[in-house]
């Protein structure tokens, strides 16, 4: 049962100067669904409009980000939801951090600098909960960060007395303490050593396993997206083009770019030179014509030039965006006719 | 933390001041001129005639009461000595009366005056800052700004004549000039204050008018910073409340640099409003200043010097001791 369900979502960065209007087409017609109870990744390299992906699908859109087009759709155990329809600040305050809450990228300032870290906390739930009781209130955090192993003395702290992993784990805490329905974490692991990653990933699957909740998980670091998602998508150039299963995407990556991406990612006891993808991410202001891959693409057609190809499900839960899996897809389909 | 923090702040602090007061005793003393030549010329110009001993006399005389007897480190010396004890010397223009007498006269003129405006136009300025950045699109933001970048270029001699003539001359609302009403009794009553109030009234209206458009300008830009950072996008995406958003975080944050402007400006009210103070004929140091300057009156220039140098660095210090408990990022060690 789904979630979450976007449908060609189009969100672009508009810059009006002098009359002149500059488009980034940071998210050009995205669609895909989030079944309850799942982590769903999101990848691809910097610029490929990932995090605007994040930010449009959870509603934190403001200038000069605009939705252009497309359906944003929850379906919450209780209500339905049309993001893009709510109006008005006091409706999107109600969703967020109770329905929807974000974990944010691991860095010094994502906490008020001048705020111990219980001030934090009394922010978030007075905002939605309102506080009554201070007894019940202490009962209510303090059960919940031990729970994820941090001690209740670093509530008395300043963010700035916190190691940079401590930080990103109150973070966590703060964003799950509602329980929310669907979490959306934007590269939670991104400027932190690989041992406290591992910890906030540990912490991650923790949550999710006890508050049972959605999480949506945008990074470029694969690895994380091996070890925490059921379901990934890779984004290339503003577009989807490739989801999947984690695992049968990286057995059996079908489009260009996702065979580059995992080639480029080194083996334990291979010593060949890894290959990167060769050139650079497309301008989104200008994106290439047809397929936006096809400046890079190894396997470019005339056809990959003019057209540009639709996601399509090549095996149950694997839907590619390339001409070359087309021509597998009619196969497939003959094949099932002749039978 | 009392080692750490307070001991080299104080070490500082005793720093400047002995610079400043010493540049205060230096800086008069390589003048060509030497007020006590120049004090006997102007006796001896009035076609008086004077014996020469009597002449001789008098310059020692003189000299012994500018405190200039004697080489370089002596006169230095008994500055010190002389300032312990709280005497800055005579004024030459109003001789006998001491230094000390006049500045004590005009100090509580200019503080009140000085510390009204600032105070007013610092809180005006920066609530206002805050209300733009928190809601940089309604009308009355845009229309402060706009007031605010319009005012503040305007020089502020223009500011307070147009003011004058025309709540003063075309209007007359208010009194032109002085401090209070010419034969009114100084003292702690009703009549006094009212009447103290309303010839303070333009001179700190003109000043707090323009002074709001650069807090208010300053609070807008270090907000408008804070608005982006990645804590108050995130207390938005967790759905705090506009109300709390605007305190707790942004202003909250702001507010920082803000006090530490309040308080050097602080300092600043011991040297009085020159300009306020002339157009205003109000008597407070700046006009006092403005006549010893004019006059060439050296010793009152030092000691309206030393209370300015002393009023700065002592606000900074107080700023620089209460920084902790503003931004907890700076800590006490």
């Amino acid at each position: 049962m789904s979630i979450l369900r976007v449908e060609n979502l189009k969100a672009h960065y508009v810059t009006r100067k002098h009359r002149k209007v500059t488009r980034v087409l940071a998210v050009d017609g995205v669609s895909f669904q989030i079944n309850k109870n799942e982590i769903y990744g999101i990848a691809g390299e910097s610029g490929c409009g990932k995090s605007t992906l994040l930010k449009a699908v959870s509603g934190l859109i403001k200038p000069p980000l605009e939705v252009v087009e497309g359906q944003v759709q929850y379906q919450f155990d209780d209500r339905d939801l049309d993001l893009l329809t709510l109006r008005g600040e006091q409706e999107r305050r109600e969703i967020r951090g109770v329905r929807i809450s974000h974990i944010p990228q691991g860095s010094m300032s994502v906490l008020n600098p001048v705020r111990r870290i219980r001030k934090s906390f009394e922010d978030i739930i007075g905002a939605h909960l309102g506080i009554k009781d201070k007894r019940e209130f202490e009962d209510m955090v303090r059960k919940h960060i031990e729970a994820l192993g941090l001690d209740w003395n670093v509530m008395h702290s300043f963010p700035h007395q916190l190691s940079g992993g401590m930080r990103q784990r109150i973070t966590i805490a703060l964003a799950t303490i509602l329980r929310p329905d669907v979490i959306f974490a934007d590269e939670p692991t991104t400027a932190l050593d690989v041992v406290v990653q591992r910890g906030v990933v540990q912490l991650i699957k923790t949550i999710k396993k006890e508050q049972q909740n959605t999480l949506v998980i945008v990074t470029h670091d694969l690895a994380i997206h091996a070890n925490l998602c059921d379901r990934l998508a890779i984004m290339y150039a503003g577009k989807i083009v490739e989801e999947a299963d984690a695992e049968a995407l990286f057995a059996d990556p079908k489009h260009p770019y996702t065979e580059m991406l995992l080639d480029s990612l080194p083996i334990v006891g291979d010593r060949t030179t890894r290959e990167s993808a060769p050139g650079a991410p497309p301008s989104l202001v200008h994106p290439p014509s047809g397929c936006r891959f096809h400046p890079r693409c190894p396997q470019a057609m005339e056809r990959c030039k003019l057209e540009a190809p639709n996601l399509i499900e090549v095996e149950i839960g694997h839907r590619v965006a390339c001409f070359l899996q087309e021509g597998i897809v009619d196969e497939n389909v003959q094949e099932f006719d002749a039978r | 933390m009392f080692k750490k923090f307070f001991i080299p702040r104080m070490i500082q602090y005793f720093t400047v001041l002995f610079i400043g007061i010493t540049l205060v005793f230096v800086i008069p003393r390589l003048l060509p001129s030497d007020p006590v030549s120049t004090q006997l010329h102007r006796m001896t110009s009035q076609g008086q005639y004077l014996d020469p001993a009597a002449v001789e006399e008098m310059r020692e005389t003189l000299q012994e009461l500018y405190g200039l007897k004697g080489g370089m480190l002596q006169q230095y010396f008994s500055y010190w000595k002389r300032l312990f004890t709280g005497d800055l010397g005579p004024s030459f223009t109003q001789f006998p009366t001491p230094v000390i007498a006049l500045i004590r006269m005009s100090l509580p003129w200019t503080l009140g005056l000085l510390l009204a405006s600032l105070s007013l136009s610092w809180m005006i300025g920066t609530v206002l800052g805050g209300i733009k950045v928190s809601f940089p699109n309604s009308p009355f933001s845009k229309a402060t700004e706009l007031l605010a970048m319009g005012i503040r270029p305007i020089p502020y001699y223009i500011m307070a004549l147009v003011l004058l003539i025309l709540f003063a001359f075309l209007f007359p609302v208010f009194p032109m000039a002085g401090g209070y009403s010419v034969g009114s009794k100084v003292g702690f009553n009703a009549r006094f204050i009212k009447d103290l109030l309303r010839h303070s009234f333009l001179p700190i209206l003109s000043m707090v008018v323009l002074e709001i458009g650069g807090w208010f300008l300053q609070m807008r830009n270090v907000a408008s910073n804070l608005v982006e950072e990645d804590y108050v996008v995130y207390a938005e995406a967790s759905g705090l409340p506009k109300s709390k958003i605007v305190f707790s975080y942004i202003m909250r944050n702001a507010i920082v640099p803000q006090i530490t402007g309040f308080g050097l400006n602080l300092g600043f009210v011991f040297g009085g409003a020159l300009i306020t103070e002339m157009v205003f004929s109000y008597p407070g140091m700046g006009t006092l200043l403005y006549s010893a300057i004019i006059a060439g009156d050296y010793n009152l220039i030092m000691g309206i010097n030393i209370f300015s140098i002393v009023g700065v660095s002592t606000a900074m210090l107080i700023i620089d001791l209460l920084y902790p408990l503003l931004d907890p990022r700076v800590r006490y060690q």
